[in-house]
């Protein structure tokens, strides 16, 4: 029973079905319960919140990441299935908040200075909440002073940092070194994304990492948490 | 509808290798072709983010001189530095130019304004303000508004001025579409004459079959009122829809331009 509430769980987020009133790709699915109704179900069937977060929901967003790398799946596809997995998170968040499982980690994110941007932005904080990641989005045209100082008092462990243009992008070696001059650039690990960058910016400028969407950025923390980011 | 010939880009790696390099043959081949495919302003842009911006000034004025070397259509000079617009007129020659682009943010209105101003510059006008692209038409018109008080104060005129609605992708928000058509609908209804210009490609972002869903905006922005458009004039499935919504919405008597293109050759199914 539990392991079909899971599967089902699983498939439903691949479908991008957040509820039973949606379509999903395979038309068999038609009807059935969607992502808020099986976690309501496995809760109902005590399941343990890990059990349906790391089986059901984080697999199944696995697997939406790999058939948009692969472009199986497009855009919208996959805001589906992260829509699905917010609604989840939103269920599950009163229940996460009384135990003491902790999230992965906090993640700032910003788009920078100048730069009015937010697609990637929030596509990327929409994936990463659904990962698991506890998210603050500080918005577009946030001032580097602004970044330093919720880095400094809100200790996060990772700072992502946004921007499209090529005159926006030098920016962010701005807030790289406005943090190393805070003295806390070694408490946060800085990951940066847009079009205009490159793995050969983040080096340029002293990040820890350029991602080329928010696969890659779930991707990367997933290998600096498996390295032991504290 | 005025065709906006937009493969001179520095976003795409290839031109900004040859802009670098000042391969001169490059950027002849691809102004012509354009020109050649029925482009009526040729875009221009060097970048900015690479290298310092006495680079990218240079970078223009030798852009302008080699584009205008090869043909005598107008250049749109695509860029938001003032010092690296001046550059390029100054660079320029020819009555007839156009600067891409001015936004209802205050620093760019009063830096931007005054050149396209004292050049007496057509002037692309993007419906954003400093807090970025409003999501609603109301928004993007409040914004057209305010750019249009502060250029007419500064003695241009409503037919200098072309305003790009802006297009975000209908794969992150489906109501998209439809906020970018309407606000080219209610600009045209609201100053009859300003002209309005956008890029088609942004509306498909994400999506698959991008060059079909462009072409099939293209056509509803037409004859939502588009006066420009900014695409790729290769693309000869797009110019000749643009020739055909042209015909379809009375902007071609006795449909000359539409039988002169075929027999051109130029009309592809």
């Amino acid at each position: 029973m539990s392991e079909d509430i899971i599967a089902a769980l699983k498939e439903n987020v691949i479908q991008g079905r957040k509820t039973i009133a949606d379509e999903g790709i395979d038309e068999a699915l038609s009807g059935k319960p969607g992502v808020v109704e099986l976690t309501q179900s496995a809760l109902d069937n005590n399941i343990p919140l890990e059990t349906i977060i790391a089986q059901g929901l984080t697999a199944g967003m696995q697997v939406v990441g790999e058939k948009f790398a692969t472009k199986e799946y497009f855009i919208p596809d996959m805001l589906a299935s992260a829509e699905a997995v917010g609604a989840a998170m939103e269920i599950l968040k009163p229940l996460l908040e009384a135990s003491n499982i902790e999230t992965k980690g906090k993640f700032v994110i910003a788009t920078v200075k100048g730069d009015i941007h937010d697609i990637g932005k929030n596509i990327v904080a929409i994936l990463l909440k659904g990962a698991g990641y506890e998210v603050d989005d500080l918005g577009v045209d946030v001032p580097t002073e602004k970044i330093v100082e919720v880095v400094r008092e809100s200790k996060p462990q990772f700072l992502g940092l946004s921007a499209l243009l090529t005159t926006t992008m030098l920016v962010m070696k701005e807030v790289v070194e406005a943090l190393k001059k805070s003295g806390i650039r070694d408490k946060v690990k800085v990951l940066i994304g847009g079009a205009a960058v490159s793995d050969e910016y983040a080096r340029e400028i002293g990040a820890d990492a350029y991602c080329t969407d928010g696969f890659h950025a779930i991707n990367v923390l997933d290998a600096f948490q498996k390295s032991g980011v504290q | 509808m005025l065709i906006i010939g937009e493969c001179i880009n520095a976003s795409n790696r290839t031109v900004a290798e040859a802009i670098a390099r000042r391969d001169r043959e490059f950027i002849e081949g691809i102004t012509k072709t354009q020109v050649e495919a029925g482009a009526d302003f040729i875009d221009v842009n060097v970048g900015a983010g690479q290298g310092t911006q006495g680079q990218a000034i240079e970078g223009m004025e030798w852009l302008v001189k080699t584009v205008q070397a090869v043909t005598d259509k107008p250049l749109t000079i695509d860029s938001d530095v003032p010092g690296i617009i001046e550059a390029a007129l100054r660079s320029y020659r020819g009555e007839t130019v156009m600067i891409n682009s001015v936004t209802a943010e205050p620093e760019r209105l009063e830096s931007i304004g005054p050149l396209a101003a004292r050049h007496k510059a057509l002037l692309v006008a993007l419906a954003m303000g400093s807090e970025g692209i409003p999501d609603t038409v109301e928004r993007r018109l409040e914004t057209c508004e305010t750019i249009l008080t502060r250029l007419t104060s500064m003695g241009m005129s409503a037919e200098q001025i072309y305003f790009d609605p802006l297009v975000l992708p209908i794969s992150v928000d489906s109501r998209q579409g439809l906020v970018t058509l309407k606000t080219i609908e209610r600009i045209k209804a609201r100053y009859p004459a300003a002209k309005t210009v956008m890029g088609l490609s942004n509306i498909s972002f994400g999506l698959p079959s991008r060059k079909l869903v462009n072409r099939a905006f293209l056509l509803m922005a037409a004859y939502a009122g588009l006066d420009a458009a900014i695409l790729d004039p290769r693309d000869d499935k797009a110019m000749s829809l643009v020739r055909i919504s042209d015909m379809l919405i009375g902007k071609d008597a006795l449909c000359k331009g539409y039988i002169k293109a075929y027999r051109q050759g130029k009309i592809v199914d």
